[in-house]
């Protein structure tokens, strides 16, 4: 794998029973490089992200890795009855980050929901809850960045201020995947993928 | 293991546990409950039953409210200890398999339920060793204590590995009903143990060592040392079983 190669995944099978999600899949992302995976709702998106992150076995294939990988998913996979500082606390104490709390500063003010700090997360909206999720992918400064239908629930203004952020990422050389359903952005991408009926094309 | 995610995930497992006050009033109001209704529909006429573990031949007279209370209240604690085990393991599972992408290993996350069940355990039995010197002073009072929490400790784990096993919550519930029930909540009843047939059934059940622990420690002043060691060695078992099945689940890889 080269040095600027941070995720390779080749000939990625997958099927769930007889239903084929994915065939023969091949997706690199480099640093400095900004990468999107489109296609319909149930294409595979999601399967193949998880697979990526190392959450799904593939049936074949090979996985290469390099770097600290920062992964937020579709649902918010956060703490419902802790509040938000606990939930930074609790996801960087497993990252090893002694001194969590700038990083937590950092995030929030960045996505704008600093006053929400001590709030119990159930108590959030939903996109609150998003801006969350995506946080906890970044506290630990990812060298890639896995992201499945990130912006699901924001607002504008955060819309705008995550796309700002994917730009400012590739600057500093990290790579980021986006994986969502409709790809309204795709001239801010480095390279597209479509995946369609369990192929996986990249332009 | 790291200390430090250990301590963070039980700090703040318990923190998240605290916080569901209809579980906590649950954790108060089921024993209380099913001690009321022993009381209620129980006599003092006196009953004879035998203990399997002081041998075949040696049986204990008291009164049937006084048994009902000691057999009621472990099989609370049991079934307690059993449903707040399951819940831990299965509750946000997806977010603790994220905790695992995070750098957590499955063997601490277990750990840390198992620190915050410990200390329900003790808070529960603590709790409902109070309630039964209101209607009668059994022999050993400690000794009934260390029944209950060695109750709660081989049902805690129960409760850890059917949550391990199974995904969803409707099949943990009906796997810890079905053998709490059975078990805790029926065969090992001395009063049922004394004339039933097949009793090494009864004497594999999860529920038998802390059972005769705590009938033992309440009606008699025999040694106790071989329940409690069977009470410990019986939840370590299905701690391990339970650590492993968690272990594979959570792994990257796998669903």
């Amino acid at each position: 794998m080269s040095d600027s190669v941070l995720l390779d995944a080749r000939h990625v099978t997958k099927s769930f029973g007889r239903l084929q999600v994915l065939t023969d899949a091949n997706l690199v992302v480099r640093r400095g490089e900004l990468v999107g995976v489109t296609g319909e709702n149930g294409c595979g998106k999601t399967t193949l992200l998880k697979i990526v992150v190392g959450l799904l076995e593939p049936d074949a294939g090979e996985l290469a890795r390099h770097g600290r990988l920062g992964y937020c998913p579709q649902e918010s996979l956060v703490f419902e009855r802790l509040t938000v500082a606990e939930n930074f606390a609790y996801f960087a104490t497993g990252y090893g980050i002694g001194g969590w709390r700038p990083a937590m500063k950092r995030w929030v003010e960045f996505f704008g929901f600093g006053a929400d700090a001590d709030r119990l997360v159930d108590t959030l909206s939903g996109g609150t809850r998003q801006k969350l999720n995506l946080a906890l992918a970044l506290l630990h400064d990812p060298t890639v960045l896995l992201l499945d239908e990130p912006y699901a629930g924001f607002d504008w203004e955060t819309y705008l201020r995550f796309w700002e952020l994917a730009e400012v990422l590739r600057a500093e050389g990290r790579g980021v995947l986006v994986v969502s359903h409709f790809m309204y952005d795709q001239a801010r991408l480095d390279r597209v993928c479509e995946l369609r009926e369990g192929v996986l094309t990249c332009v | 293991m790291r200390l430090t995610r250990v301590g963070t995930a039980t700090a703040l497992t318990l923190k998240a546990l605290v916080r569901r006050r209809i579980v906590l009033i649950m954790l108060v109001l089921i024993p209380s409950l099913f001690s009321g209704i022993v009381v209620l529909t129980t006599s003092e006429r006196p009953i004879r039953f035998q203990l399997a573990s002081l041998g075949d031949q040696a049986f204990v007279v008291v009164p049937q409210r006084h048994e009902g209370l000691v057999f009621i209240c472990l099989a609370a604690v049991g079934l307690l200890t059993a449903f707040l085990a399951l819940d831990l393991v299965q509750r946000e599972v997806e977010v603790n398999r994220r905790l695992v992408l995070c750098g957590y290993r499955p063997g601490e996350l277990i750990a840390a339920r198992l620190g915050v069940l410990v200390g329900v355990i003790v808070v529960i039995a603590a709790y409902v060793v109070l309630i039964i010197p209101l209607f009668f002073t059994p022999q050993r009072l400690a000794l009934v204590f260390v029944g209950l929490v060695l109750g709660g400790w081989v049902y805690g784990c129960y409760g850890l590995l059917a949550g391990a096993v199974f995904r969803r919550e409707l099949e943990g519930i009906l796997f810890v009903v079905l053998l709490t029930t059975i078990d805790a909540g029926w065969l090992q009843n001395p009063i049922y143990y004394a004339e039933a047939q097949n009793q090494a059934i009864i004497r594999s059940l999860p529920a038998y060592f802390p059972a005769q622990l705590g009938m033992a420690a309440a009606f008699t002043t025999e040694q106790v040392f071989r329940p409690v060691l069977g009470s410990l060695a019986y939840g370590a078992m299905l701690l391990l079983a339970a650590s492993l099945v968690y272990a594979f689940r959570m792994r990257a890889g796998k669903r």
